[in-house]
């Protein structure tokens, strides 16, 4: 069954085009990554995916349902969003804020189990934030931030990810273990991801299908090892890019 | 937490007549004799307005500070006040019996909600900034107004309708249905709770985490102004409270609003009872307005508050 597809769907804004005509489908198993240069549309073109905002034309499907006519707390279930940014206003714990990710998942007058404590935990164990259980939320860092984020989307265990630059602040061995966490979850538990990334090595090395954004509207999707080249890439990026034969796989360098 | 609420009476039996722990005994079991009635008849019904008023304005505050996503928004932000006391003073100067005043006040705090929540609506979606714009600005007017009222009403009825804007309990009855709107919103706000925690991540997050915010923040905004409409209408605007106790009980018991809106509304109902029992008995058998009172507590806790959380570095 797919889990998350786009049909003939149009974004744009301020008058500018993201896509035109986009066809898509995650299907369980899958892990995309969403390519383009700065500003050219990537998260509000994950905003549509996750029904925040509407398109200008075509539809999003939910495992086959119209995104926009499911309730929110469904959605909640089936899909997750990391959002490139994380603010947090209120003094919580980090505790706390890791297991606001069930809420979807608990009735109104329902209070978080010993169950979902655990997860929350697990969670915060996976993303190296344990020993920060009981911190305030606005005394951690910006990359520390990030993988609570990270964590309470984990926690939420939606069958959709999708994640918005979830390597922004990280140093290298966090994003690599946030990878690899996503990259688990996708293999083992058949679920799919989006991401959007700006570095394309950890694309080439993790993801299993691209989606690029040129520009005007125009896209380019499918299995990364036919679309991940080097003219691909100086297209999309509009700079010189050299290609170089690694142990593990065709890796990428900025060109001169 | 309960001990709070039932020391509220005791500490409600102390006034310009001071009774000891006897005599307030006696009192209290012989309602026909002199003191007895002071305490049925005077105190206890003004200590409890307190309590309730109280407790409404710290409810209101905590979801104010949610609604506007600060933790420095009080009840009165939005200008609910301000269309309760211009609907009062209008009554006041046109001579209005003072049983009907609470019900002005009413009206006046709904014209405002009405408003402000028909200005914010718009069509796109919610808008924080929209709404604390709409609402600020809203407010300003209703001052204006007020000044303009103040500046020509007669000497003798200034001091009333100032006592009246500062907050005051010296009049204040209880009426039976305020009752209902602080257990009825209680009851509804511990429901939300969980989804307060929420919305206080601000609305994106919010909505990815399952709520439907755009009706959530709606309810959540016509439930403070609803508190406050009521508060208002029995005891005047009286200030502080609502920006005070609920940042006082996010240091002690932190910020979830399944143990804050319990902690919040118990501490308001105690924090006005005994502002308002400094104000009967510091100057007695002068009474002071209680907001005075309450101003003058709050400003110091407020400012150092704020101080403490510079140098954290909020």
């Amino acid at each position: 069954m797919t889990s998350l597809a786009c049909q003939s769907l149009d974004v744009s804004i301020a008058g500018k085009k993201i896509c035109s005509k986009l066809e898509l489908a995650l299907e369980p198993g899958q892990l995309w990554g969403l390519l383009g240069p700065n500003g050219i549309g990537k998260t509000t073109l994950l905003k549509c995916m996750a029904g925040l905002s509407a398109p200008d034309s075509g539809s999003v499907l939910l495992e086959n349902q119209a995104i926009d006519k499911l309730p929110r707390r469904l959605i909640a279930r089936l899909m997750g969003m990391l959002q490139q940014h994380t603010v947090y206003v209120f003094d919580a714990s980090v505790l706390e804020t890791a297991m606001t990710g069930r809420h979807p998942h608990l009735s109104y007058w329902e209070r978080e189990g010993p169950q979902d404590k655990q997860k929350a935990l697990d969670a915060i164990l996976a993303v190296d934030l344990a020993g920060f259980e009981s911190r305030s939320v606005t005394r951690l860092s910006g990359g520390e931030a990030r993988r609570l984020a990270f964590a309470s989307l984990i926690v939420q265990e939606p069958v959709i990810l999708l994640l918005d630059e979830p390597t922004n602040h990280l140093d290298m061995k966090h994003q690599i273990r946030i990878m690899n966490h996503v990259e688990m979850q996708v293999a083992s538990q058949q679920r799919c991801a989006m991401i959007a990334l700006h570095d394309v090595n950890l694309a080439a090395r993790y993801c299993s299908h691209i989606l690029m954004l040129l520009g005007n509207g125009e896209w380019q999707a499918g299995p990364i090892n036919e679309l991940l080249t080097q003219e691909n890439l100086e297209k999309l990026y509009q700079c010189p890019v050299e290609s170089v034969q690694t142990s593990a796989g065709k890796r990428f360098l900025p060109g001169g | 937490m309960l001990m709070s609420v039932g020391s509220v009476f005791f500490a409600s039996a102390s006034g310009s007549v001071q009774l000891g722990w006897s005599e307030w005994l006696a009192a209290i079991q012989d309602s026909s004799s002199q003191h007895g009635e002071l305490i049925w008849r005077l105190r206890l019904p003004r200590a409890m307005a307190a309590w309730v008023v109280g407790s409404m304005l710290a409810m209101s505050g905590c979801l104010m500070q949610v609604l506007l996503r600060n933790p420095l928004a009080d009840p009165y932000v939005l200008g609910v006040s301000g269309g309760a006391a211009f609907a009062t003073l209008l009554g006041m100067v046109f001579g209005v019996a003072v049983a009907f005043l609470p019900w002005l006040a009413i009206l006046g705090a709904l014209i405002s909600i009405l408003i402000v929540f028909g200005l914010a609506r718009g069509t796109g979606p919610w808008s924080g900034t929209r709404l604390l714009l709409t609402g600020v600005v809203t407010a300003s007017g209703w001052a204006a107004l007020i000044s303009l009222i103040l500046s020509l009403s007669p000497d003798n009825s200034l001091r009333g309708m100032l006592f009246w804007l500062m907050g005051d309990l010296s009049y204040a009855t209880l009426p039976v249905w305020s009752l209902a709107v602080l257990a009825g919103s209680f009851i509804l706000t511990l429901g939300l709770a969980r989804s307060l925690n929420v919305l206080a991540m601000g609305e994106t997050t919010a909505r990815l985490l399952g709520e439907p915010t755009r009706h959530m923040l709606w309810l959540v905004y016509l439930l403070a102004s609803i508190l406050t409409a009521t508060a208002v209408s029995i005891a005047g605007s009286i200030g502080f409270v609502g920006l005070i106790v609920p940042h006082l009980m996010r240091l002690l018991v932190g910020s979830d609003h399944r143990i804050l809106i319990p902690a919040a509304t118990l501490f308001g109902g105690l924090f006005l009872v005994f502002s308002d029992t400094l104000a009967r008995t510091v100057l007695s058998p002068q009474q002071l307005p209680v907001g005075v009172i309450t101003a003058l507590l709050g400003v110091p806790l407020f400012l150092l508050l704020l101080n403490r959380a510079r140098l954290k570095g909020v």
